[in-house]
């Protein structure tokens, strides 16, 4: 259990964080689970008497959600978010009654001999589906999901954290059931509290709760690098709309270096004076957005753009040119230093949330020792344009995904289309 | 002189002080944050695109000239906005909206020279020829980026069915061939109507002092001649203008926004009616709601069903939007539902279970300089007290709440609806 407290805060968040592989259950199941842990419970069976409960503890949040943790992981998140005691207007323990109905929902959901409530699995089931076909609705979304296919085949990450619709439409009350209770058991649990309580009581009220469950074969924890392709795979995929996005993976997979690699993805697509802004949007004027994004864990860089589609293999050309300009002559003073100022104020910000507390702990779980954030910002103070270069030599071209309306003539002439450079 | 606003709801104090150019200045320390946010907002948005200055004839500019404006601001004969900011690492941005412009920046260090930075750029504008026509593509790709967003789109096409003239109906961004008409001329234009300091307001919160805000005001803010200037008046009917609207592109299920059409109102008549409505909504169609489990239950609906208040100068919309496979039947539910209320009012504990839920959401804004200066800013544009909002949250009356909903006509309202074409 890991808490922050600060008596700044106005509200107080409770995070439990179940870690598991993506090996034997299914991933829709999981989702299933954690989803109808935070729809009702015993005390609450349905949504709209836990939706009420909540609601007279002055709008108290309730959700859970599943991900990816450090690429290879799944992590099923249950977060609570009540407001300080010291606002409470009739003088309510609001964090204790918060932690109560936490505990209940984890521990004592809708289900009996084996199996969850009908009715809530079958919504959730629904929703797991509309979820999973929702994904086209966003562009942006689709294109990365339909990129993380190509990019990370075979691993993890090639399939949405929730599973697929065909996966979705086989969860039963049983089903869903059996991947909660093997959670519970084989999970690696991580707590995490950050808000204006000093979370005594929590802590008090957790451990007791958890102490009558039997577990074994708990999950061990890891990272694992993605592995890089011997040649680029290009893919284009394609949908009626008008504008055409393009995503580019790169991926480094014995480079250990992540601080250097953060400063180039900054430098390159993270800031509004990046490589990507000032020379393909502002000089070049080739798009509204070109931006880079990296993954510490999976030791990738992931480089998109939203353009026409006739400007497509011009902004990848020029995407290419300014990462190939940093592996020849590096980067200048300026642009080191910018973008050690951006992340600086990125840094420093962050013990203004209780949540962005929790999430930046919880990104350390696996390192050797947990940085606080003034000690990260110490540690990027010591990168320098020569590791900033050596990352970007590092850094090779593995994936380039596109997605486009079918009435561009270079796509037209079928909906899919895969073939390697 | 400097007035201080005290709540002692929340426990917070805010600092109003009018700079003898006209600019109101709202200032909100936050004590041991280590985040400043400074947001200097422009009442100027879309919606103004004809407008009279000191009386003269009526001004027309395209569509999408505030949004452009916004964009062509940051630029300079000498280094750009971005890149002073990148100088000391604070966070920069701009948005723009109906009824304001907005620019702003977010720091933890530097405060001071931010601010400089800030108060500089918006009141030095660089349009030439030359850099207005660059940016023609860049916008013209934001404008398509947003054209293939189901989401938007269902929004805008709420607005065109539910307004018949208010240019409230018309894309922010303005379209690919309205923008094309935008000259240096009609930015400078607007920008020397509207960019008037008695027009502008300076919302600051987080981590900062009042006095330094005070110091670099005095410096850097401008002082001009008070003008007149005016938005055109529209007669926009009560009525909505078209009561279906349906598109057809990519998604899965379909998706929908249905709005009701009310008077626009102003200051604390606004924030009245944009809290009972808020209430009223949750209570009949949210989460909480018989309606909200049944419709879930029947899947007519999914957890994605959620309802507002859109409201702003000149328009006010309580709304719900969804996913469905049958978004007709859906508000032919909403519609049976609100005339049963009507019928048989909801109790009274629904009602103090709800505005207490709304209370403890609008607490819960008060903990990110971010969200304090938004409320600082929206407070600004409605010339209302900072804490007005959650001052009426906590004192939302049954009666008033019972009002909206007897007076609320549940046919003068408009569906949009985008769906797949599958």
């Amino acid at each position: 259990m890991y808490k922050y407290t600060d008596k700044r805060f106005k509200t107080n968040e409770i995070q439990v964080m179940l870690y598991t592989d993506f090996n034997g259950l299914s991933r829709s199941d999981c989702a299933a689970a954690a989803y109808i842990l935070t729809d009702c419970c015993k005390k609450f069976p349905t949504y709209s008497e836990l939706s009420k409960h909540l609601a007279n503890l002055y709008s108290a949040s309730l959700y859970s959600n599943v991900n990816f943790a450090w690429s290879g992981m799944r992590v099923a998140a249950v977060k609570a978010n009540v407001l300080g005691n010291a606002y409470a207007l009739d003088g309510e323990n609001l964090e204790a009654e918060m932690c109560g109905i936490l505990c209940e929902c984890l521990l004592s959901p809708n289900a009996e001999n084996g199996k969850f409530d009908e009715t809530a699995t079958a919504n959730m089931r629904a929703e797991i589906i509309d979820d999973i076909d929702s994904v086209i609705n966003e562009k942006s979304s689709y294109a990365a999901q339909r990129g993380a296919m190509i990019a990370f085949k075979g691993e993890p990450m090639d399939t949405p954290p929730v599973g697929t619709h065909e996966e979705a439409e086989r969860i039963t009350p049983e089903t869903a059931y059996h991947a909660y209770r093997n959670m519970l058991e084989t999970a690696r649990i991580h707590i995490v509290c950050s808000g204006s309580s000093d979370f005594t009581d929590t802590e008090r009220a957790f451990t007791k709760a958890f102490s009558k469950l039997e577990r074994s074969n708990i999950c061990e924890l890891k990272k694992t690098p993605s592995t890089l392709k011997p040649e680029p795979a290009v893919f284009a995929d394609t949908i009626p709309m008008e504008q055409a996005i393009l995503r580019m993976y790169f991926k480094a997979p014995e480079f250990g270096d992540f601080r250097a690699a953060l400063i180039l993805s900054v430098i390159l697509g993270g800031m509004t004076t990046s490589r990507f802004f000032l020379n393909i949007r502002e000089k070049q004027s080739l798009c509204y957005y070109c931006a880079c994004t990296g993954n510490r864990a999976l030791r990738t860089l992931t480089a998109y753009a939203g353009v026409e589609p006739q400007n497509i293999e011009l902004t990848k050309q020029a995407i290419l040119d300014e990462l190939n300009d940093i592996r020849e002559n590096g980067v200048t003073e300026e642009e080191l230093s910018a973008a050690k100022l951006d992340l600086y104020n990125r840094y420093s910000s962050m013990k203004d949330s209780p949540s962005i507390m929790i999430a930046w702990y919880h990104g350390q779980i696996l390192d050797d020792e947990i940085h606080s954030p003034e000690e990260e910002c110490r540690e990027i103070e010591k990168v320098t344009s020569e590791r900033i270069r050596a990352a970007a030599r590092a850094y090779t071209l593995d994936t380039v995904y596109t997605l486009c309306s079918p009435d561009f003539d270079g796509t037209a002439d079928s909906d899919e289309r895969e073939d390697t450079e | 002189m400097i007035e201080k606003i005290y709540d002692s709801v929340i426990k917070e104090t805010c600092l109003k002080y009018v700079h003898e150019s006209g600019v109101r200045v709202y200032m909100l320390p936050m004590d041991g944050y280590s985040t400043a946010v400074a947001q200097f907002t422009v009442k100027f948005g879309s919606q103004d695109n004809a407008f009279s200055l000191n009386g003269s004839g009526l001004h027309k500019v395209p569509d999408g000239t505030a949004h452009y404006l916004e964009h062509k601001l940051f630029e300079s004969e000498e280094k750009d906005a971005f890149r002073l900011f990148a100088q000391t690492g604070a966070s920069c941005n701009a948005g723009t909206s109906f009824d304001y412009t907005q620019y702003y920046f977010s720091c933890t260090d530097s405060f001071k020279e931010n601010l400089e930075i800030l108060l500089g750029f918006v009141q030095d504008p660089y349009f030439t020829p030359e850099n207005v026509e660059k940016e023609r593509g860049i916008i013209g790709q934001e404008i398509t980026m947003y054209r293939d967003s189901p989401g938007w789109r269902v929004f805008t096409n709420l607005l065109e069915g539910l307004y018949s003239v208010n240019p409230v109906r018309n894309d922010i961004a303005g379209t690919v061939e309205t923008i094309a008409e935008i000259t240096e001329k009609a930015l400078y234009d607007c920008y020397n109507a509207y960019y008037n300091p008695a027009n502008m307001y300076l919302c600051v919160a987080g981590n900062f002092d009042p006095s330094e805000v005070i110091a670099v005001c005095e410096d850097k803010l401008q002082k001009r001649e008070p003008l007149d200037v005016r938005t055109a008046a529209f007669d926009e009917p009560l009525t909505v203008n078209n009561r279906r609207m349906e598109l057809t592109m990519p998604v899965s299920k379909p998706i929908f926004e249905i709005g009701f059409k009310r008077p626009a109102l102003s200051g604390q008549a606004q924030i009245d009616e944009y809290i009972h409505f808020n209430i009223l909504f949750d209570m009949i169609f949210g989460s909480v709601s018989d309606f909200f489990g049944r419709m879930r239950d029947s899947g007519l609906i999914n957890e994605q069903f959620s309802d507002g208040v859109f409201n702003g100068r000149g328009f006010c919309i309580p709304f719900l939007r969804g996913e469905s496979n049958d978004p007709d039947a859906v508000l032919a539910e909403i519609q049976r539902e609100l005339r049963a209320f009507k019928t048989v009012p909801p109790p009274r504990e629904e009602f103090e279970r709800i505005k207490r839920a709304t209370y403890g959401s609008l607490v819960r804004d008060f903990t990110s300089a971010d969200a304090v200066a938004s409320t600082l800013s929206e407070a600004a544009l409605r010339d209302s007290s900072p804490f007005a909002t959650i001052d009426t949250a906590a004192k939302a009356e049954y009666e008033k709440m019972l009002e909206l909903l007897l007076g609320l006509d549940e046919e003068n309202v408009c569906i949009s609806i985008v769906k797949g074409d599958r």
